[in-house]
């Protein structure tokens, strides 16, 4: 029943990672929290449990790694699990095993094509065309609905829609001539003001630093949901955000609706070439993507969600809960 | 306060009280599959609630931080080491082995409190009906007792108090031998 520290290390962080997002994802689901900025809050406390309060209980608590502990006062203990084996190894042992495996599998998926898009991206150009000039302008007009200055503006003379922001130091909203001659005025001015909420909160910098974490975290399937679950989130607040400031839900749902089906058609394919078993994952990819669509469009078309009252004190009494629950789960 | 100033309080504090119900269920809920997910493994093995399996008995004895007393005749009609080594941390600690004979079947069981001379918790123990009991000659206090199993099988038990411990042998051979183990077991009778 001993085994190597890291073990119980990756076991307590995969377990407690599970048991702070489904119980994260109850209480907001119960509390009926929509407002997706504090939806960002309550998973970042999920997603904390393994990064930050795991490593701190193995510092601060070594007696909870004792024996003594795990058999009389723990409340679930891993390694209780190992006195079930199979092929000689414990069950908790292919548990983590599988977890990792399922972890890793989670990361590449996203890693692989991250990297590929990154040495495949052409060359951006700064063109003086008609359409170049409709996008700065609509920048503009979008960034003084912001009140922020309107950043630079990368403009492609690429064949197929694309529009996104990049850039940690240096910001920048990227943008194809499709996409410029796809949307209409009010869809363009609300979909480039999507793309400076998200630099207005700098999620490119935050992006980064999910992906540190899941690189920390590589084994631990739950982080790799929950981080994609926070980017869900933060296309919301972006969503939201851009929605008030340009006051015309409606246009920014027809705009994301309209680049959707642009390029869904892109984006099964360079998911899929990756890994051998991606093709047969391709298909429930795009439904979930498309899914994911559906649900910003439908929230855009609704009025704006409202705040939970007493959010902070909700906050600090679900993290207290979760501490003492898993302070026992070893 | 205003009227509407008291409606928002009472509105404030009956979602808070909400709240806070909703996150002592979820909570409740979470501790109560957790607790269920522990028990699963010993469920499965058929092993009471508190009371853990080990591998040998230097597990047992690592796990505990006592050193298991054993005893040195040990008969030829056993099998070493012990088919199944459980112990529970209830009331100082306690340790239970169970031997096979040569044929495979349960043939001698030794149970002993790791420090103090307390009582074995009954998890530990097994249901058995006493049919007879008397003094043995272990000693003051000490208990010699006929007992049938769930399965019907007959046993001799002895109970009786050393080396500041508790100790329970029970076993399906001659009475003779028993008392020559129990006599046997370091720290024990003289």
């Amino acid at each position: 029943m001993t085994g190597p520290r890291w073990m119980d290390f990756a076991g307590q962080a995969i377990f407690h990672t599970l048991v702070a997002a489904l119980v994260i994802e109850a209480l907001v689901r119960l509390w009926g929290v929509r407002e997706p900025q504090q939806r960002i809050g309550f998973r970042l406390l999920a997603l904390a449990w393994p990064l930050l309060v795991v490593p701190a209980l193995f510092l601060v608590f070594p007696v909870r790694e004792g024996e003594a502990f795990r058999d009389a006062r723990s409340l679930f203990a891993g390694r209780h699990w190992d006195d079930l084996a199979f092929l000689g190894v414990g069950l908790y042992g292919w548990w983590i095993t599988g977890m990792a495996v399922m972890g890793l599998a989670l990361f590449l998926m996203d890693l692989v094509p991250w990297l590929r898009a990154r040495s495949a991206e052409p060359p951006p150009w700064l063109a003086r065309t008609p359409e170049g000039v409709r996008a700065e302008e609509a920048l503009s007009r979008a960034a003084a609905s912001l009140c922020m200055a309107a950043p630079p503006l990368v403009f492609l003379l690429d064949g197929q829609p694309v529009l996104y922001c990049t850039g940690t130091r240096h910001p920048a909203v990227v943008i194809s001539r499709a996409a410029v001659d796809l949307l209409d005025p009010s869809e363009l001015k609300g979909a480039l003001a999507h793309e400076l909420a998200h630099l207005e909160r700098r999620d490119p910098t935050l992006s980064w630093a999910l992906m540190g974490a899941r690189a920390l975290m590589w084994f631990n399937p739950g982080v790799q949901v929950l981080v994609r679950a926070l980017a869900r989130d933060a296309e919301r607040v972006a969503d939201e955000r851009a929605a008030s400031a340009i006051d015309d839900r409606l246009a920014l749902a027809s705009g994301l609706l309209k680049l959707f089906r642009a390029t869904e058609r892109r984006f099964p394919a360079r998911s899929a070439e990756p890994f051998p078993l991606s093709a047969s994952l391709a298909e429930p990819i795009a439904r979930a993507r498309a899914h994911d669509i559906e649900l910003r469009c439908r929230a855009l078309l609704a009025a704006a969600p409202e705040p939970i009252p007493l959010a902070r004190l909700r906050f600090a009494a679900a993290a207290a809960g979760l501490g003492l629950l898993l302070f026992f789960v070893v | 306060m205003t009227a509407a100033g008291a409606a928002v309080t009472g509105s404030t504090v009956s979602e808070g009280a909400r709240a806070l119900w909703i996150l002592t269920l979820v909570l409740g809920g979470a501790a109560l599959s957790l607790v269920t997910l522990d028990a699963v493994p010993a469920w499965m093995h058929g092993v009471p609630r508190g009371v853990r399996r080990a591998a040998s008995v230097e597990e047992a004895e690592r796990r505990l931080q006592a050193k298991v007393l054993l005893p040195a005749y040990f008969p030829d009609t056993l099998r070493w080491p012990p088919s199944t080594v459980r112990f529970a941390r209830d009331d100082g600690g306690s340790v239970a082995l169970s031997f096979l004979g040569a044929d495979g079947v349960p043939a001698l069981f030794l149970a002993q409190t790791a420090g103090g001379e307390g009582t074995l918790p009954a998890a530990l123990l097994g249901r058995l009906a006493v049919i007879q009991q008397q003094s043995a000659p272990l000693g003051a206090g000490s208990v010699l007792a006929r007992v049938v199993a769930e399965d019907g099988t007959l046993w001799n038990q002895l109970e009786w108090n050393a080396a500041g411990r508790h100790f329970l042998l029970r076993g399906r051979g001659s009475l003779e031998d028993l008392i020559r183990m129990a006599r046997s077991i370091h720290g024990g009778v003289r």
